[in-house]
């Protein structure tokens, strides 16, 4: 039976809040997250982020053994597997060392200098998550590291993540690409497309339009060139099916490199580089900056002239 | 000397939505939706109902805050659930089995409703992979939880260590 108390003021209070929520949710549509809005979200994180890094020097140890316990079957397959894969490294890091050792030389015989176009990177603890529903990730860097809205966002091997979507002095939410309503261009070969998530699936979906050549499994997809986000040439998936063209575009799916679920830890690229050393003098030498904390390690270059 | 029913409510609800965005932010097969569980056994206090509605959509709001998502979805999903629990809480005073089941019936209404509106308003990153898996596994999370705290969640908020003696 339902409770028989007096219904008129707890359904005009739930009438009047339901109506705010509506409109808060209009207003947020409507400024796509920025003006008021954005000012809201990044007032309450700068209150919230403090208690979070507490909470997350105690919850993380919980979490690796949670996480190790659960895959405790896999431990030992991961491990044979990680040892090949870094005896595989270390050749290939000799073999790196000796073509920059060359290259060193060839640069000095033909009097070339560096572009000073490397980006600035920020490393960064993801310390949480709004909720089950909701894939954005909480970090434990903010403007104070150099952080800053819409930088990119790749893990420890350089694969697509996503976009930094609001920022505050110690923290930052980072939205994932396969959580982006909004769609990411992309290169697969030399054809040019777009990558859109998809519901109830990580695939993503790719939209190739003017396609000439078809797109086979295992192509690697990549960030583009034309992508007003991303600096070109970033890794974000592999074509999981073979699509030819259909009159003039393409459709196929793409299995991103990253699950945002497993990340422990990411980059935040300084990109694009900053635009007011650019303008005010197109000749700027970049000036680097690197601090070191216990957790990892951050390097801002500034003015970098790529 | 005892603490303000408001004080005790606020500080709660901070600690569950610290305790959601890092521990169950971090370990990801176990996910309740602490927040709105706490909205859900709020019901259950003396608190006056309007103010069980307020404190739902602040609740919300600050999850909302927190995230990427709309703001005003939890806001307005947690209100509705609070108001649900409200009208239904005479069935969750039977015993704590009945707790449990209530709170977890009233969890799986909140991410059906979450989806539903999430959805209606362009929110697809809700329905991500697997979220079928969630909307179930999420309300079952909630009704484990509710059944270990709930008679300590009404003591602690009413101040009452006779709350919630189920015989």
């Amino acid at each position: 039976m339902l409770n028989n108390e007096p219904r008129g003021r707890i359904l005009s209070t739930l009438v009047t809040l339901v109506v705010i929520g509506v409109l808060l949710m209009t207003f947020d549509v409507r400024l796509d997250g920025g003006g008021v809005v954005g000012v809201l979200r990044t007032g309450t994180q700068t209150l919230v982020s403090p208690l979070q890094k507490a909470a997350a020097v105690v919850v993380n140890p919980v979490a690796d053994a949670v996480d190790s316990l659960s895959n405790m079957a896999g431990l030992r397959e991961e491990n044979a597997a990680l040892r090949n894969e870094n005896a595989e490294l270390l050749a290939s890091i000799i073999l790196v060392q000796d073509q920059l050792a060359r290259l060193e030389l060839l640069e000095q015989l033909y009097d070339l200098e560096t572009a000073g176009d490397e980006l600035g990177r920020t490393v960064a603890n993801v310390i949480g998550r709004p909720d089950a529903f909701d894939a954005a990730l909480i970090i434990n860097k903010g403007t104070s590291d150099g952080v800053a809205i819409g930088q990119p966002v790749v893990d420890a091997n350089g694969y697509v993540v996503g976009t930094v979507k609001n920022v505050t002095g110690g923290s930052a939410t980072i939205v994932p690409i396969t959580a982006n309503r909004q769609a990411l261009t992309v290169m697969v070969g030399n054809q040019i497309g777009t990558l859109l998530a998809q519901p109830n699936s990580h695939l993503m979906r790719l939209e190739v339009l003017d396609a000439r050549d078809p797109v086979l499994a295992d192509d690697r997809v990549l960030t583009s060139a034309v992508s007003a986000n991303y600096p070109a040439g970033l890794p974000v998936g592999i074509v999981i099916e073979d699509a030819a063209p259909s009159i003039d575009s393409l459709r196929t799916f793409v299995d991103p490199f990253v699950d945002p679920d497993t990340l422990r830890l990411v980059v935040v690229l300084a990109w694009p580089p900053d635009p007011v050393s650019v303008t005010e003098d197109d000749t700027a030498i970049p000036v680097e900056s690197t601090t070191t904390t216990e957790t990892s390690t951050t390097t801002t270059t500034l003015g970098g002239g790529g | 000397m005892r603490l303000p029913k408001a004080l005790i409510v606020a500080m709660i609800l901070v600690a569950a939505v610290v305790v959601q965005t890092t521990l169950f932010g971090q370990v990801r097969i176990i996910s309740p939706d602490l927040v709105m569980l706490m909205v859900i056994l709020l019901a259950l206090t003396r608190i006056r109902p309007e103010i069980v509605l307020a404190t739902a959509f602040l609740a919300g709001l600050l999850i909302d805050l927190l995230g990427s998502s709309l703001l005003g979805l939890r806001a307005v999903v947690f209100t509705f659930v609070a108001y649900a629990a409200l009208r239904t809480r005479e069935r969750a005073e039977i015993g704590r089995y009945a707790t449990a089941l209530w709170a977890g019936v009233l969890s799986l209404f909140g991410v059906l409703l979450l989806v539903l509106v999430g959805t209606l308003f362009g929110q697809s990153s809700l329905l991500g992979p697997d979220v079928v898996t969630r909307i179930m596994v999420v309300p079952v999370a909630n009704l484990f939880l509710a059944a270990l705290l709930a008679p300590l969640f009404v003591r602690v908020v009413d101040g009452d260590t006779m709350a919630l003696r189920f015989s």
